[in-house]
C-alpha cells in the first residue's frame, strides 16, 4: 500500500516538474559559473536532512490547523448533524488540499536550490516562482556566519551565510528584497564551505570593496643594490673638497 | 540559435530589448485599476532607458521628468544578482541587480530588459575583482621594472656627485 502510494506521489511530483519545466520554464539542471583552466566546480544541493527538516516545521505548522477543523467539525457535526456530514466534504478538502500543496511546494524548494562554488566565486540559485541567482567572489566576501539550531541540529544541518559589503541592510533574506548575502542552507559541511571561503579571504590582501591593482600594491622595496648606491652617493659627497 | 553563436559585446547594448514594453505592458495590466497611471510611466522609462557599458564601468539613464543617471565601476560591484519571474521566463528576460559597497537599502543599478542575461552577467562577474587571478598573493606585488628604475635615478646622482667631486678637486 504505502509503496504504491510512494510510487503515485512519485509520478504526480514528476507531472508537476513537467508542467514547471516546460510551460513556467523551470530550469532542470543546475546552474554553472565561468571556470578558469585548472579551477574546479563544485555543485551541490541542501542535504537530505534539510528536507526532513523543511517537514518537521510543516508538519507541527500543520498539526493545530487540521487538528481545529477536526475539532469544529465534530463539534458542529454532534450539534447540528445534517450540516455536519454535508458540511464533511468541504472540511475534508480544507485540511487536506493545502497540505498537498505545501508537501509539494516544500520538495520543489528543496530541488530548486542549487549552489555552485570554484575557488573564486560562489554561486547560488534559489527559487520556483521567482527564481533568483546571486554570484559572489570570495575576494569580496566581509564575513562568514555559520549558524545551527537546535532542530537543525538534530537534523545534522547547519547554514551558512556569505555576506558582502554590499546594500541591504537586513538580516534576513526575505520576499523580493535583493540583499548582499549568500545564503547556504541546510548543508552538512559547513566546515568545508566556511574553511575554503576563509582561506581565499586570508589570502586576499584587499579590503573586498572594489579596491584597485595600484592600490592593493605596496610600496616599492629598497634593496641592497640600493643600500649599495646611497652609501656611495654618500662617500662622494664627503669626498667633495668645501 | 544564431545570435547565441555570435560573439557577445557588451559595448553594442545601449537600448532594452523591445520585449521589455511587453513585460511593462503586461504588467502595467496586472494592476488592474492602476494601468492607465503604470502604463505611462512604464512607457516612459522604456522609452528613455539607456545602457552604456564601457570598459571601466557601466551607465544607465532614465526619465522624462525626473532624469537619472547612475554610473558605476565594474571592479566595485559586490555581488550580481539575477532574477526571473514567470513572465520574464515567458519572454526570455531577466533583471540584473548590481551591487555596490554603498549603503542605499536595494541595488544600485537594475538591468533590465536584456535578452543575453546570462551573457552579460558572466561579462560583468569577468570584470569584478576576484573572478580572476589579480588581487591574490600569487601575483608579484612590486613590478619589475620599477624597482630598477629607482636604481638608475640612484646611479645617475651618484655619478654625478662624483663628477662634481672631480670638478672640485681639479679646481682647488
Amino acid at each position: 500500500m504505502s509503496g504504491r502510494t510512494e510510487h503515485a506521489s512519485q509520478w504526480i511530483y514528476q507531472g508537476v516538474w513537467r508542467v514547471l519545466v516546460d510551460w513556467f520554464r523551470v530550469p532542470k539542471e543546475p546552474p554553472t559559473l565561468p571556470v578558469e583552466p585548472g579551477d574546479v566546480i563544485e555543485t551541490f544541493q541542501p542535504a537530505p536532512g534539510f528536507l526532513r527538516y523543511l517537514k518537521f516545521w510543516f508538519w507541527l505548522g500543520l498539526l493545530p490547523l487540521d487538528v481545529a477543523i477536526l475539532v469544529g467539525w465534530i463539534v458542529l457535526t454532534v450539534f447540528v448533524p445534517w450540516l455536519g456530514i454535508l458540511l464533511f466534504p468541504v472540511a475534508f478538502i480544507l485540511a487536506v488540499v493545502p497540505d498537498i500543496i505545501v508537501f509539494v511546494a516544500l520538495h520543489l524548494r528543496y530541488d530548486t536550490t542549487w549552489y555552485v562554488m570554484t575557488r573564486r566565486s560562489l554561486r547560488i540559485r534559489r527559487g520556483v516562482w521567482v527564481i533568483r541567482e546571486v554570484t559572489i567572489t570570495f575576494e569580496n566576501v566581509q564575513n562568514i556566519r555559520v549558524s545551527q539550531g537546535p532542530v537543525q541540529r538534530h537534523f545534522a544541518i547547519a547554514d551558512v551565510v556569505v555576506e558582502t559589503a554590499g546594500a541591504g541592510g537586513d538580516s534576513h533574506e526575505k520576499g523580493f528584497q535583493v540583499t548582499n548575502q549568500g545564503l547556504i542552507e541546510g548543508i552538512q559541511d559547513p566546515q568545508h564551505v566556511r574553511t575554503l571561503i576563509l582561506d581565499r579571504l586570508r589570502g586576499s590582501k584587499t579590503a573586498g570593496l572594489g579596491d584597485d591593482e595600484a592600490e592593493s600594491r605596496p610600496a616599492r622595496a629598497w634593496t641592497p643594490r640600493h643600500d649599495a648606491v646611497l652609501r656611495e652617493i654618500r662617500d662622494a659627497l664627503a669626498a667633495i673638497p668645501s | 540559435m544564431s545570435r547565441a553563436q555570435m560573439p557577445f559585446d557588451p559595448q553594442a547594448i545601449t537600448r532594452p530589448d523591445p520585449v521589455l514594453m511587453t513585460y511593462y505592458i503586461l504588467v502595467s495590466l496586472l494592476t488592474t485599476v492602476a494601468f492607465p497611471v503604470v502604463i505611462i510611466v512604464l512607457w516612459c522609462k522604456y522609452h528613455t532607458l539607456r545602457y552604456r557599458f564601457d570598459d571601466k564601468g557601466v551607465s544607465m539613464s532614465w526619465g522624462v521628468l525626473f532624469r537619472r543617471e547612475i554610473y558605476l565601476t565594474y571592479r566595485r560591484i559586490q555581488d550580481i544578482h539575477v532574477t526571473r519571474n514567470i513572465l520574464h521566463r515567458w519572454l526570455g528576460l531577466a533583471t540584473i541587480s548590481v551591487q555596490t559597497a554603498s549603503g542605499s537599502a536595494g541595488a544600485e543599478m537594475t538591468i533590465e530588459g536584456i535578452l543575453l542575461a546570462e551573457a552579460l552577467r558572466d561579462y560583468l562577474y569577468a570584470q569584478m575583482r576576484g573572478a580572476r587571478g589579480e588581487g591574490s598573493p600569487e601575483t608579484p606585488a612590486d613590478a619589475g621594472d620599477g624597482g630598477d628604475e629607482t636604481l638608475k635615478v640612484l646611479c645617475e646622482i651618484r655619478d654625478e656627485v662624483r663628477r662634481l667631486a672631480r670638478q672640485r678637486r681639479a679646481e682647488a
